[in-house]
Order: structure tokens, then C-alpha cells, then sequence
């Protein structure tokens, strides 16, 4: 388990950096980064731009995402941004608006 | 909620942190934490922040006040600079602090320049062990000396709000006898006195 949890109950409102993965099961406000991977859990609310590496959606993600790995949009995600990353999936049952930058 | 949320070693927060779980810092928030729960500063944690919550305990390194509507606990290893509110504070062997410690109901309304000029000397001669075991606080500490213009924190600085009192310029004389000053006065009082001189002549 990641060692850093942002849990429900609990809003951040600002800058988050991070040199490790991140779990978001509250709310994130701002700006976050986080190089080692982002999971949203289902439930977890993330207003921010989003830069990481690995990134899973389960929960609301409202904001710009940049990945340098992979985005996986699961079934009750809902990203509402643009998506700049190597590789996406997105599951049948996620909901998503925005555009999709793939490095084609 | 018992939700844990931890802040791990790796992580920079800017920003605020509310809510009502309890919350655990390793790694470095900056801002405001105001929770209803229970904040836990790690070893290694940095917090510079003004942290209010039911329970606050302390293992690191914290520079800002402390709020508790409980508990504040400053265990071993821990380095605080700011103000410490709560009906019941321990600080343990091996804790450092540095500022207004105030026990009891929340009565900020308690005269509050007597217990800073108190707390002031007694306060003072831990500065000299502060900077030896403490790496980060150091980097509070050198603007120290020049505090009364712009301390980095106004909260924190219970020490220099009676050493920039007004009485300098206008009559140190009369100032003085009132009572021991804090160390630092007489050194500014003299450099500002005879830069004022110079100034003049």
C-alpha cells in the first residue's frame, strides 16, 4: 500500500508534490504531482492538474492530465479534462469529456 | 471518521489541509492544518503550518502554532517553534520548544504581554542548544536577529514583539528601569541609537 493516503474526510487545498504514489480517497484541490502514480479511489474528488506517472481513476477528476505512463479510467470514474499520457484505457462504464493526447 | 490519511516521506504539501479525520505527516506540509482529528507529526515530518485539531502529537519538526481542543504532545525528538494552546500540553524529555506555552480553557484573553515577557527569559537560554541537535529549525534561526523588521511568522515570534516595542524611540530611559529587558534589546537599542547619531550629526 502506497504510503501516502489522502483519506475521505479530508480536503487539500493547494500544491501536492510527491517522489512516491499517492492514494486519493478525499479531496484534492490545486495542483498535484506526483511522479511515482496517482490512484483516485472511487469516492476520491480530484480538482487539480495533474501530473504523475502512472495514474487509476476510480473517482471524479476534474482537470488537465498529463501522465508519463499509462491513465486507466475505470468503470464509475469521471474525468472531466484533457488526457496527455503513453497509453489510456478507459473501461467500460467511466465517464470522460475532454481530449485525448496519446504521443502518436 | 478513523480514516487514516498520511502524508508520506516523500511528499511536499503547499497548500491547506481540513477536514474530520485524523492525519499523520511524514513528510513536509506548508500552510494550514485544521482538522477535526488527530495530527501526528512523524519523525522526520516537517510541518510548517498552524495545526489546529483535537489532538495534536508532535515527533518532528513543527513551526507554527499549535491549536488542540484536547491535547497537545510533544514526545521526544520533537522541535517546535511557536505558540503551544491546549487544556492539557505535555512535552517530554528530549522535546524542544520555542514559544507561548498556555495550559487550561482557551482564555486567549489572559494579559498576554506579561506571560511573553515571562516565557521570554526563561524561553531565551534554549536557543543556544536549539541549533546544535536541530538541522531545519537553523534555517528559522538566522533571521532571527534581524526579526523585528520581518519575522518570517508573526505567531511564532512571541520573543521579538517586546523587543520591537515602541518605547525605543521615544525614550529608553524610561523604558528601561520598568524591567530586564530581553538580551537582545540593549544590542539593537545601542546599534539603532547610534545609527539614529550618526545619522543626525
Amino acid at each position: 500500500m502506497a504510503s501516502t493516503v489522502i483519506g475521505a474526510g479530508i480536503t487539500i487545498e493547494g500544491e501536492i508534490s510527491a517522489d512516491e504514489e499517492i492514494v486519493v480517497q478525499g479531496t484534492v484541490r490545486g495542483k498535484l504531482d506526483a511522479r511515482e502514480g496517482v490512484i483516485v479511489e472511487a469516492g476520491g474528488t480530484v480538482e487539480a492538474d495533474i501530473t504523475s506517472g502512472p495514474l487509476t481513476v476510480a473517482g471524479n477528476v476534474t482537470g488537465n492530465i498529463s501522465s508519463s505512463d499509462r491513465v486507466d479510467l475505470q468503470s464509475g470514474a469521471r474525468v472531466i479534462g484533457n488526457v496527455k499520457a503513453t497509453r489510456i484505457t478507459i473501461a467500460d462504464g467511466a465517464q470522460f469529456k475532454g481530449n485525448v493526447d496519446m504521443d502518436v | 471518521m478513523a480514516l487514516l490519511t498520511v502524508i508520506g516521506r516523500g511528499v511536499r504539501v503547499r497548500g491547506r489541509v481540513t477536514g474530520d479525520a485524523d492525519l499523520t505527516i511524514e513528510g513536509h506540509v506548508e500552510g494550514e492544518v485544521d482538522v477535526t482529528g488527530e495530527v501526528t507529526v512523524e519523525t522526520g515530518g516537517l510541518l510548517g503550518a498552524s495545526v489546529s485539531a483535537r489532538v495534536i502529537v508532535v515527533r518532528g519538526a513543527v513551526r507554527g502554532d499549535l491549536t488542540a481542543g484536547e491535547a497537545v504532545r510533544l514526545e521526544d525528538g520533537a522541535r517546535v517553534v511557536g505558540d503551544l494552546r491546549a487544556p492539557r500540553i505535555s512535552i517530554a524529555k528530549g522535546a524542544l520548544v520555542r514559544g507561548l506555552v498556555q495550559t487550561g480553557g482557551i482564555e486567549t484573553t489572559l494579559p498576554r504581554a506579561k506571560t511573553a515577557a515571562k516565557s521570554t527569559p526563561a524561553v531565551a537560554p534554549r536557543r543556544a542548544p536549539t541549533p546544535a541537535p536541530v538541522a531545519r529549525p537553523a534555517a528559522v534561526a538566522p533571521p532571527r536577529p534581524a526579526a523585528p523588521a520581518a519575522p518570517p511568522r508573526p505567531a511564532p515570534m512571541p520573543v521579538p514583539r517586546p523587543v520591537a516595542a515602541r518605547p525605543v524611540p521615544v525614550a529608553v530611559s524610561h523604558a528601561a528601569p520598568k524591567g530586564p529587558p530581553p538580551p537582545v534589546v540593549p544590542a539593537l537599542k545601542k546599534g539603532a541609537k547610534a545609527a539614529l547619531k550618526k545619522k543626525a550629526t
